[in-house]
Parts: structure tokens; sequence; C-alpha cells
């Protein structure tokens, strides 16, 4: 078996475990969080037999190992169980908000490639200069501030002021949304042609997309600099300087790919971590996706729903932290040989 | 034709189109609310469910106007005997679907509803012995025993398209009616409204359209479509208003922004009232204020008039009314000769000294406030600046919603003091002081008082098997009286729901107290919206 294909697969058997580990634990948290989710649900003024009903029917009134055994066998038929508070079923809550989410991160991550990765670069390339104090006075600006913070000003300015983007939402009112045949608008847009939708789509995605990044291209712009920085001072470097290589092909192409290893580790898993904490972005910007539905569901104490959302963000934490090991691996031949040699 | 006839006819042409285009321009009528929105009118039981199944879906009978309790509906007259009640239907009720309304959709609608068990089911449970359908235009509502509350509670009891919801039927645990057509209702409707769903999406927005079947027909003035959008910040609800983009904001907004936006000259404000009251609950079985004097002390060091302050948006409107009782000025039962509380040191000193606990150790009282709504803490503080120069020794408490309602349900670990604001679910106050005040209902946070009173006791019961509306009402006076007496609550103030609009529409079911509803909710009838492009 290849050596990179075995570890992929021990890297997947390893997810499996961690998913089922998160499953018990949140399964016990969630039921230590105070309140009657029946009685929650239901309202006051449901007679104690509708709230026993109800606690019957959710397995409430079960011992807790029994509760999740129920839960683990209705979740290996694809059942995540019904919502309280939506009073849906939660596959059906996730399969609804998980892609306006997923798209969400898609274009933030883009973004903070498109314009961290360049900063950086640009910043250690001119280090000491202008270009690059002015780098790392936005980065250290970008981190510093909160994602809220810069939805609310990014809104104020560009939406309120100027009207360049709309304030809120993932569709203007007076479009009709395409039939949904994958759940991400932008791609079901795409697939049915209607242009005026994707633009529109487009356009509402800038600027919760920004500000949920602009944390991400400061931290992404400072730490490819730094590493680049350290790659700048190593030999090789300094004897493509001595056959007399332009900085700009030096940067670029010998200095560039060694700095991105470290870059792409934290860069990946900041990427995943961004699925847990969109909550206030989404929050601001009216955007219905599954991190402002996971804040929610924990306040209802919607068991199930609880349980569902962590289950499905831990899940993409892991396949992000998976991929960048992956992409790590190919963008570094020394961990890739190694592992063959191995 | 000359030239000039020839531009004369082009000019007239431009602007019979222009006209023809403008006649016909849809409206659009956009607004917030707290998310989610639920689609399914069998399960919805806070604000924006009521209003989605007020505006989409039909009962027999609907809040009244004009003093009236309730008025007729889908039912047009009924006739009481003893504990049976029989309806005689509308013949011209159509669904969206294009079926006609029948007794059995009635029928059909009453068991989904206790079925599923979720909602306002419980204004039903153990009440309903048999309905029935003789004829296509009559249903038979048997009851189990004398409930005068019936009438009000059918207000809440939606009608759907039985055809449609079977139709749409998943599997589920009844093998004959499966799921209820729960699946299908959670995102569309079976309704026979004045408006229709479109699409709905729970955490995000629900987009309705105007129904041209609607049994009463609707105003070419109201909106061809509205929108709701859910869980908005209110930050974001302020830029939107400001630039024009929402028509309506929810009664959520906090009093700063609410102020902001009562300051613009194209907003007005509306409001709704009638149903709800800001409770300071007492528990009335720990000490101290297991004594009736304490909790009478309290009450009257209560700074009612500094309260209103509080939630103050303009110098006239407030999102709240002073309040002589547990019962809105308006609404049924309501006694307007009873004093507003007003603080009275006096008195309040004069029952302190009748109080059997004697120092401040003894009067310690814990207040809580739930951290969801950050504006409980200000009278939490209120309240401390007020008790504890009597004489209480007061610890302040924020707590979230969950850890409230478990505390609650028992008297010895329920607050001293709590606050929470709790509306009728029907026109008649039974819904509203029943769950609260009636020593049998289970502790929930509406009793969060636990109070043990058979004087009470006796008169919710008398309440509920009187039928003479007359005797009634003095019945519930009686009650408030009493309640008044052994004070369970601080009667904060009547909770008044004001919302921001702008001046595109008008909407007098709640800006014109002739036009209004007897129930809080139903007034925010998009049919009865008169936008301004008309």
């Amino acid at each position: 078996m290849p050596p990179l294909l075995r570890t992929l697969l021990s890297r997947l058997v390893a997810s499996v475990l961690v998913l089922a580990g998160v499953s018990v634990l949140m399964f016990l948290i969630a039921r230590v969080i105070p309140g009657d989710p029946a009685r929650i649900a239901l309202g006051p003024n449901a007679t104690p037999a509708q709230v026993d009903a109800l606690r019957h029917e959710r397995h409430l009134d079960a011992p807790l190992p029994v509760q999740y055994w129920e839960y683990v066998r209705e979740l290996g038929h694809g059942d995540f169980g019904t919502s309280l508070y939506s009073n849906r079923p939660v596959r059906t809550d996730l399969e609804q908000y998980l892609p306006a989410s997923l798209e969400l991160i898609a274009v933030a991550a883009l973004l903070m490639v498109l314009l961290g990765l360049p900063a950086g670069v640009l910043s250690a390339r001119f280090r000491g200069s202008a270009p690059d104090v002015a780098v790392r006075a936005a980065a250290l600006l970008a981190i510093a501030t909160p994602a809220f913070v810069w939805g609310v000003m990014l809104q104020l300015l560009f939406a309120y002021v100027l009207r360049l983007f709309p304030i809120e939402g993932q569709l203007g009112a007076n479009l009709t949304p395409p039939q949904a045949v994958t759940g991400f608008l932008v791609i079901d847009a795409t697939l049915a042609g209607d242009w005026r939708v994707l633009l529109d789509a487009l356009r509402h995605l800038v600027l919760p997309a920004l500000a949920l990044a602009m944390a991400g291209i400061g931290q992404t712009a400072r730490l490819t600099r730094a590493s680049m920085v350290e790659v700048y001072g190593t030999p090789f470097i300094e004897m493509a300087r001595a056959y007399g290589f332009q900085e700009r092909r030096i940067a670029n192409r010998y200095a560039f790919r060694p700095a991105l290893v470290p870059v792409l580790t934290v860069l990946g898993l900041d990427i995943a971590a961004l699925l847990g904490n969109a909550f206030l972005v989404e929050t601001v910007f009216g955007w219905p996706g599954v991190s402002r539905y996971g804040v929610e569901v924990i306040l209802h104490k919607d068991l199930d729903a609880i349980m569902g959302t962590v289950l499905v963000i831990s899940a993409g934490f892991l396949i992000a932290n998976l991929a960048v090991d992956l992409l790590v691996a190919w963008v570094n031949p020394r961990i890739r040989l190694a592992g063959e040699r191995a | 034709m000359t030239a000039s006839h020839s531009r004369l006819f082009g000019v007239l042409l431009g602007a019979a189109l222009a006209f023809s285009a403008t006649a016909h321009a849809e409206t659009i009528f956009r607004m917030d609310d707290s998310a989610p929105g639920e689609a399914d009118p069998d399960k919805g039981i806070d604000y924006v469910g009521s209003v989605l199944a007020f505006n989409i879906y039909d009962a027999l009978l609907i809040p009244g106007q004009h003093g009236a309790p309730v008025q007729p509906h889908i039912a047009t007259a009924w006739k009481i005997d003893g504990d049976t009640y029989t309806f005689t239907l509308r013949p011209d009720v159509k669904f969206h679907s294009g079926n006609m309304l029948t007794a059995d959709d009635v029928v059909f609608s009453f068991k989904r509803m206790m079925a599923l068990g979720k909602g306002n089911s419980s204004l039903f449970a153990g009440r309903v012995a048999e309905v029935t359908a003789p004829d296509a235009r009559t249903v038979v509502f048997k009851l189990s025993g004398t409930y005068a509350p019936f009438l009000g509670a059918l207000v809440r009891l939606p009608i759907l398209d039985a055809k449609t919801v079977m139709a749409h039927k998943a599997a589920g645990s009844d093998p004959q009616m499966g799921d209820y057509g729960q699946a299908y209702l959670s995102a569309h409707d079976a309704g026979t409204g004045a408006y229709s769903i479109v699409s709905h999406v729970p955490e995000s927005e629900t987009n309705l359209v105007k129904f041209d079947g609607y049994f009463l027909g609707v105003a070419k003035s109201a909106p061809d479509k509205v929108r709701l959008r859910y869980g908005l910040q209110a930050s974001t609800v302020r830029e939107l208003m400001a630039s024009g983009q929402q028509d309506m904001t929810s009664q959520w907004l906090p009093p700063e922004v609410m102020r902001v936006l009562a300051a613009r000259k194209d907003v007005h404000l509306l409001n709704d009232y009638g149903s709800g009251i800001f409770f300071l609950h007492m528990n009335t079985q720990k000490p101290p204020l297991d004594d009736v004097n304490c909790r009478l002390a309290l009450t009257y060091a209560f700074d009612y008039a500094t309260a209103l302050k509080m939630v103050k948006i303009t110098d006239t409107v407030f999102t709240g009314f002073p309040a002589n009782g547990p019962i809105s000025h308006g609404a049924f039962g309501y006694d307007p000769s009873l004093p507003n509380y007003a603080r009275d040191m006096t008195k309040a000193k004069d029952y302190l000294a009748k109080c059997k606990y004697t120092s401040p150790d003894q009067r310690a009282i814990d207040i809580a406030w739930i951290t969801e709504v950050p504006s409980e803490e200000r009278v939490a503080l209120l309240m401390k600046a007020d008790f504890d120069p009597l004489g209480f020794k007061t610890t302040i408490k924020g707590m979230p919603w969950t850890l409230y309602t478990q505390q609650v349900t028992n008297p010895a670990s329920t607050p001293a003091l709590s606050e929470v604001y709790i509306d009728a679910a029907t026109p008649d106050p039974d819904s509203l002081l029943y769950n609260m005040y009636s020593s049998k209902v289970a502790a929930t946070w509406e009793s969060a008082s636990h109070l043990k009173d058979d004087q009470v006791d006796a008169l919710l019961e008398q309440g509920r098997t009187e039928s003479d509306t007359a005797k009634r009402q003095d019945i519930y006076r009686k009650l408030v009286a009493r309640l008044r007496d052994v004070a369970p609550a601080i009667f904060a103030y009547e909770e008044n729901q004001v919302f921001a609009g702008l001046n595109t529409f008008q909407l007098p079911s709640l800006s014109d107290d002739n036009a209004r509803f007897s129930a809080e909710e139903y007034g925010l009838q998009f049919r009865l919206i008169e936008m301004a492009a008309h």
C-alpha cells in the first residue's frame, strides 16, 4: 500500500474515533445544560401529559446510556433526530443551512488566500520599508478587530453609505432562488443559467465573507511574512542572489514555496474553524448559516439539533485537517518522500 | 395622420403604458421578526408563529373588535346547548389549493392539532370529548365538561385543507395518517388565508403572496407580496429601515434603536397591546415572600413610573402602560375602577411593619433576570434601589432562560423575584391567569409565584364554568381584586409592543384603537395594510 494512502486511511480511522468521542462528550454536555427541552419546546401552557408524551417520544425519560444508544442507532440510519426548535428533522435543517455557511466560508477562504498570501510576500520582500510597515499594521488591525465589528463597519460603509453591496441576506427580495440541486445558491444559479441570481448572490456574499476573512487575511499575511523572512536567511537564497537572480524571481520561486508549508497548516485550520466561528457574522448579515443555527439550538436546549450541528462542524474540521495534511505533503517533497522512504 | 398627431399619439401611448405599469406594479411589504418562523400552524406558539398562522389560515372565530371578545369568521353562527357547541360554516371559503372548505376539514384540523400535541393544543387538551361533521356546513363540538373559555380558544384552531395535507403525508408513527403532513407543512401551507406561502426557511425568511380567492376579498391597497426576515440584528434593521429597504421592524428592537427610528420623519410608530403584562413574580412559598405583607411592601415600594421611563421611546410612546393588575386595559375582565399601581412608601413601610420577617437578614431576596433580555437587568437594578433602603437585602443574578425554566419547576429553587413578560394566548383571561395562578397546574415560568390560594382557585374554576358573559366579567374582576390582595407578583406594567414603520404604509389595526382586535398578534393582518403605492 502506498505510504500516502496508508497515512490517509489511518487518519480516516482516527477521525471516526474522534467523531465518536465528540458525540459522547456532546451528548453528555447537552444534557448537563439546565432546562427541560420538552417543556421549553411546548411552552408553559402545555399540560403535564403533553410534556410527558414528548419526553417519551424523544426517549428523554430513558436512562442516559439508552438515550445515547437510541441516538446512535438512529444516526446509523442517517436520522439526526428532530429539532424541537424548528420542529423539523435536524437533517433537513442541516441540509438547508450548511451549504449557505460553506459558501460563505469558501469565499472567505479565497479572500484569505488571495489577499493574505500576496500581502505577506510583499511585506517580506520589502522588509523594513513602507510596504512592510503598512502590511504589518493592517494585519494587526485585521486580527485585533472582532469579525462582527468588521461586519458592522463594512455594512455601514459599503452597504448603507456607498450602497455598493446589499445590507443583509443571501438574495434580493425581488429575485426567486433557482430550484435547489446542490443547495449552494451560487452553484444552483450557475446550473440553472440564472445569471441575475448568480450576480446578486455573489454581491450578497462579498461583505459577510470579507468580514469573516479579515482576521484570517491578517494572520496569513503575518505568517507568510515571518516564514519568508526565515527562508530569506537560508544559504540557498543567498546562493540565488549570488547567481544574480532577480529579487522577484527569488521571492516567488524560491522563497515562497518552502515558506508556504507552515502557512498552509495554520491557514487550513483557520478556514476549518470558520464554520464554528461564523455565528456573529451570520447574525449581523442575516445569513442563514449553520453557525447561527447552532447557537440558537444551544440556547433552546434542542438536544438532537445540538448533536447534529456539532457532529457536522467537527466532521468539517477533521476533513479540512486531513486536506491540509495532504496539501502540505504535496507542497513539501521532504514530507512526501520521508513517508515513502519509511 | 400628421407628424404632430403621431408625436401626440406616441406621448399618450407612452403615458398610458407608464400608468398601466404603475397601476400593476407589485407592492411588497418587508418586515423582520425573531427566528425561527414556524410555518406549521399547529406548532407555533410565539409571536411570529401566530402572525404566520393568522395570515395564512383562518379559524371558526377570530378575536373581536369594539369590546367583543370574539367575532364570527368561518363560522357565521353558533348555538350552545349545555356542553355542545354547534357551528354553521360559510359556504364560500376556498383553500389555496382551490378546494372548498367543509366541516370535515374542521374535524380533521382539530384531530391533527390534538394528535401532534404541540402549539396551542393545550387549550383544548382534555376539554373536547368529540368533534363531528353532521353535514358539510355544520360542525359539532361536544365538550367533556363546561368550559367557558372554549369560544376564545377557537381563534387558535387554524383550519387546514385535509385533502392537501393528506396528499402530502409522509411516513409517520400513525399508520393511517402518516406524519399528518408535518414535513410538508414545515415549508408549505394548506390554508384559506389572505396570503399563501411561496417559500419558507425557518431561520431565514418567509415569502408570502396575496391569495386572490380569499373569501373576504383583499383590498388592492394590501401588499401583493410579503417578505418576513428572521433573526436580524438591531443594527442591520436600523440600516435597512433608514435606507428604505424594510417597511416595518419587529417589536424586539432595543428602546434606544427604536428611539432613533422614531425620530425620523419618514417613520411612524405602531403598537399592539391588550394581552401581555410584565410580571415580577414573587415566590410565595419561600421566606420572606411567603408572608403576604412582605410581598405587599415590595408591591408598593416598586417605582412603577421609573420602570416605564426605562421603556420610553418618545414623549408619548412607551413600550408599556401603567397596570392595575394582571389583565390589560381593554381586555375581558379588566376593571377600570381599580387604580393603577404607583409607588407609595408609606404603605410599603406599613406592610413591612406587619411582615413576620423583621431583620434585613431574614428579608434576603434574590432577584433573577433573564440574560437573553438585557433590559431586564435595568429593572433588577431598579428593584435593588427600591427595596434595599426599605429593609430588604437583595442580590441580583442573571440567568439564561433554560436555567430559569428549570429552577422554577420547584418552589425551593425558584428565585424570590423574577422578571417575565407573559401574554394571553386567546382573548379570554383564562388563558393567561389559569396557568399562572391555579394550584392545579404544573410549575412553569408562568407560575413561578407558586401561589396556593383557595379563593383564587375557586374564582379560576368559576371563570371556566360560568357561561354567562356578564357574570364571567364579574368573576374575573373579583379575581383581579383578590390577586391584588395576595400579591403573587408585582404587575410592573402592561406590555405595549411597539413597531416602527415607514410612512409608505398604514395599518389601522395596529394604530387606530377603533380598529384593534381583542388579542395581540391578530392585529398584524397583512390584508389590512394600506400600501402608499395605491
